[in-house]
C-alpha cells in the first residue's frame, strides 16, 4: 500500500508542526504511507493520528496503514486566500471520505467531480511532506 | 413561561457596522473606549437604568489589532464602575458575542448582579483581509492537518454550499438571492454597512472568492461596537418600558472542529437542529411559531442551512424559498430583517450582539419600515467553525 509520490519545488507555505507522535505519521508519509492510529480497545481508527482514541479515551492505540482510497465528499476553489498560500491562487482544496470510514480535509489536484473515486499522493516538497488527492478512474 | 428568574434584554445601543479603524489625515484616530463608551451611557438611557444599576461587565474580547490589552478592566476604569458581578472578556470564535451575552445572562439569573451589561468593539479594518486570514484560518482548523493546505474561514462553507448543490439540486442563483434579499432588509436598517440596493444579476456579476460563492455571497469586513443591557425581569418590569424576556435557551457543540472524522452528513447542521430542540423544549414553542429569526450566516448557504436544521424550511428547500420570498420582509418567516452578516456587517467578535439588539428592536415595535407587524416571538442562532456548536436564544416581547 503505498502512495504515488509526486517530486514537488520549494518549501511547504505553512507546515505542519510535528510532535515525537506525529513525526511517525510524516516519516512514514514521506516514505509513501499513509498511517493513523486504530484504538486497541474499542478498534476505531482516527484521523489525524492520536495518541488517545476520541471515542473510548484509550491510551492504548496501534499504527495501520490506510490505503488512500476514498471518495471526494465536497471541494471549492479558493480564490482569496491567506498571505502565505498567495503564490498558489486559485487552488482547489476539499473534503475526503476514506474507504476505513475516515473523513479528512486537503488539496485536490484536479477537477474530480463530488462522490467520484480519488487516491491520496504524497508531495515531497524540499522540506518535508504534504498530501493531496486526485481523481482515479471507477 | 414560568421560571423564576426570568431575565430581559432591557435596552441597548450599537454603532453603525463600517470602516471605524484607521488614522486620519490630521493623524486622529477612533479609540475603541470613546466609542464603547458613549454607547454604554447610551444604552442604559435606553433601558432607564442608572450608572449605580450595573454590577457586571462582560465583554467580548477585542482582536489583537486593538492596543489596549485587558480592555475590560481598562474600562472599568475608564467608566469608573466598581462591580460586584464578573468583569470579563470572552472569546469563542464567531460565537464569542453570543457566548458573551450568555454569561451575562447568567450573571443575572445566578444573583451576582440584577444588571449586567454584555457588550464589546471589534476593530478589524486597519489590517488587510489577506494578512487577517493568516490569523482566521489558524481559528477554523487544525494548525498541523488543516492548516498547511490553505483552508480560510469560508471555504468551509463553500463546501457546504457544493455539497447542497449536489445533493438537492438546487441551483447558485437560488442561493444568491439570500444576499439579494438580505440587502433589501439592510437598506431598511441604519445600522447595515452595506445599503445600497443590488440585484440578483449584481451578484452573479462578482469575481468568486470560493466556489460558487462570489464577494456578494461571502461577509466583508467591517468594525462594530454594541452594548446590551441584561436585567432581572421585574427590574426590567418596574422601568415600565418594553423589554425582551429571554425565553429559552439551547447549546450544543458536536465536539468536531470544522468536519467531524466519521463521515456524517455535514449539511445537515446536527449542532444547530439540537441547540434549537433545545432552545423550542425550553421555551414551550416550536418553529412555527416565531415571527423572525436572526441567524449567524457568514455565506449565503449557511443561512440556507440553519434554516432547515432549525425547521423554519423544509430540508433542501431552504434555498427556494428564500428565492421565493418566504424568509424575507413580508413573507411567512422573515430571517435577517436587520440585513445580516452579508449586508448589516460582520465585525465578527460583535456581530451576534448585533442580531440581539435586532431583535430587541424587533420585539420593542422600533424596526421602523423593516418592522415585522406584531412581531412577538423572535430567535437568534450563532455558531462557531462549520457550525460545529451552535447557541440559540428564543426571545419574546414584553412590558
Amino acid at each position: 500500500m503505498t502512495l504515488p509520490i509526486i517530486s514537488t519545488k520549494g518549501v511547504r507555505a505553512y507546515p505542519p508542526r510535528m510532535s515525537d507522535f506525529t513525526k511517525l505519521f510524516w516519516d512514514a508519509l514521506a516514505a509513501g504511507r499513509f498511517q493513523t492510529t486504530r484504538c486497541n480497545a474499542c478498534n476505531r481508527p482516527s484521523f489525524p493520528p492520536k495518541p488517545i482514541c476520541p471515542h473510548c479515551w484509550s491510551e492504548s492505540v496501534s499504527w495501520v496503514d490506510l490505503t488512500g482510497k476514498g471518495r471526494l465528499y465536497s471541494a471549492t476553489t479558493i480564490h482569496a486566500g491567506p498571505a502565505v498560500f498567495a503564490a498558489d491562487l486559485p487552488y482547489r482544496v476539499g473534503i475526503v471520505d476514506l474507504d476505513e470510514g475516515l473523513r479528512l480535509a486537503t488539496r485536490v489536484l484536479d477537477a474530480t467531480e463530488l462522490d467520484q473515486p480519488v487516491e491520496l499522493v504524497v508531495l515531497n516538497h524540499e522540506d518535508g511532506p504534504l498530501y493531496a488527492v486526485r481523481g482515479i478512474p471507477a | 413561561m414560568t421560571r423564576s428568574n426570568n431575565v430581559a434584554i432591557l435596552g441597548g445601543a450599537a454603532t453603525p457596522v463600517g470602516k471605524l479603524q484607521g488614522v486620519s489625515e490630521d493623524g486622529t484616530q477612533q479609540l475603541e473606549h470613546e466609542v464603547l463608551g458613549k454607547l454604554i451611557v447610551e444604552a442604559l438611557a435606553d433601558a432607564g437604568l442608572e450608572k449605580e444599576d450595573v454590577g457586571s461587565m462582560i465583554f467580548t474580547l477585542p482582536r489583537p489589532y486593538t492596543q489596549q490589552k485587558y480592555f475590560a478592566t481598562f474600562m472599568a476604569n475608564y467608566m469608573r464602575l466598581p462591580c460586584d458581578g464578573l468583569v470579563m472578556e470572552v472569546l469563542g470564535n464567531g460565537m464569542t458575542p453570543a457566548l458573551t451575552f450568555q454569561v451575562a445572562v447568567d450573571q443575572v439569573r445566578l444573583g451576582r448582579t440584577k444588571v449586567a451589561l454584555a457588550l464589546g468593539i471589534n476593530f478589524e479594518t486597519g489590517t488587510p483581509a489577506r494578512e487577517h486570514m493568516m490569523s482566521s484560518m489558524r481559528a477554523t482548523g487544525d494548525v498541523d492537518f488543516h492548516t498547511p493546505f490553505g483552508f480560510t474561514p469560508i471555504s468551509w462553507y463553500a463546501m457546504d454550499a457544493v455539497r447542497y448543490i449536489h445533493e438537492h439540486g438546487s441551483s447558485r442563483e437560488e442561493l444568491a438571492m439570500v444576499a439579494v434579499k438580505n440587502r433589501r432588509h439592510a437598506a431598511l436598517n441604519p445600522l447595515a454597512q452595506f445599503r445600497k440596493p443590488m440585484t440578483l444579476e449584481d451578484v452573479l456579476a462578482q469575481r468568486p472568492i470560493v466556489d460558487p460563492l462570489g464577494l456578494y455571497e461571502v461577509p466583508g469586513r467591517g468594525d462594530g461596537a454594541v452594548c446590551l443591557v441584561i436585567a432581572e425581569e421585574e427590574v426590567a418590569r418596574k422601568t415600565g418600558r418594553p423589554y425582551a424576556r429571554i425565553r429559552g435557551e439551547g447549546f450544543y457543540h458536536e465536539g468536531a472542529h470544522q468536519i467531524s472524522e466519521v463521515p456524517n452528513d455535514m449539511i445537515a447542521f446536527a449542532a444547530a437542529r439540537r441547540a434549537g430542540a433545545k432552545a423550542f423544549a425550553d421555551a414551550g414553542v416550536s418553529a412555527g411559531d416565531l415571527d423572525l429569526a436572526e441567524i449567524y450566516a457568514p455565506c449565503t448557504i449557511v443561512e440556507v442551512l440553519v434554516a432547515e436544521a432549525l425547521g423554519l424550511c423544509p430540508r433542501g428547500q431552504g434555498a427556494r424559498q428564500a428565492a421565493s420570498g418566504e424568509t424575507a420582509l413580508g413573507g411567512r418567516i422573515p430571517i435577517c430583517t436587520s440585513g445580516g452578516l452579508l449586508s448589516r456587517g460582520h465585525p465578527a467578535y460583535v456581530t451576534a450582539l448585533y442580531s440581539y439588539y435586532e431583535l430587541l428592536e424587533q420585539l420593542r415595535h422600533r424596526g421602523g419600515e423593516r418592522q415585522v407587524k406584531g412581531a412577538e416571538l423572535g430567535l437568534a442562532c450563532t455558531e462557531l467553525g462549520n457550525y460545529n456548536a451552535a447557541m440559540v436564544h428564543v426571545l419574546e416581547a414584553a412590558a
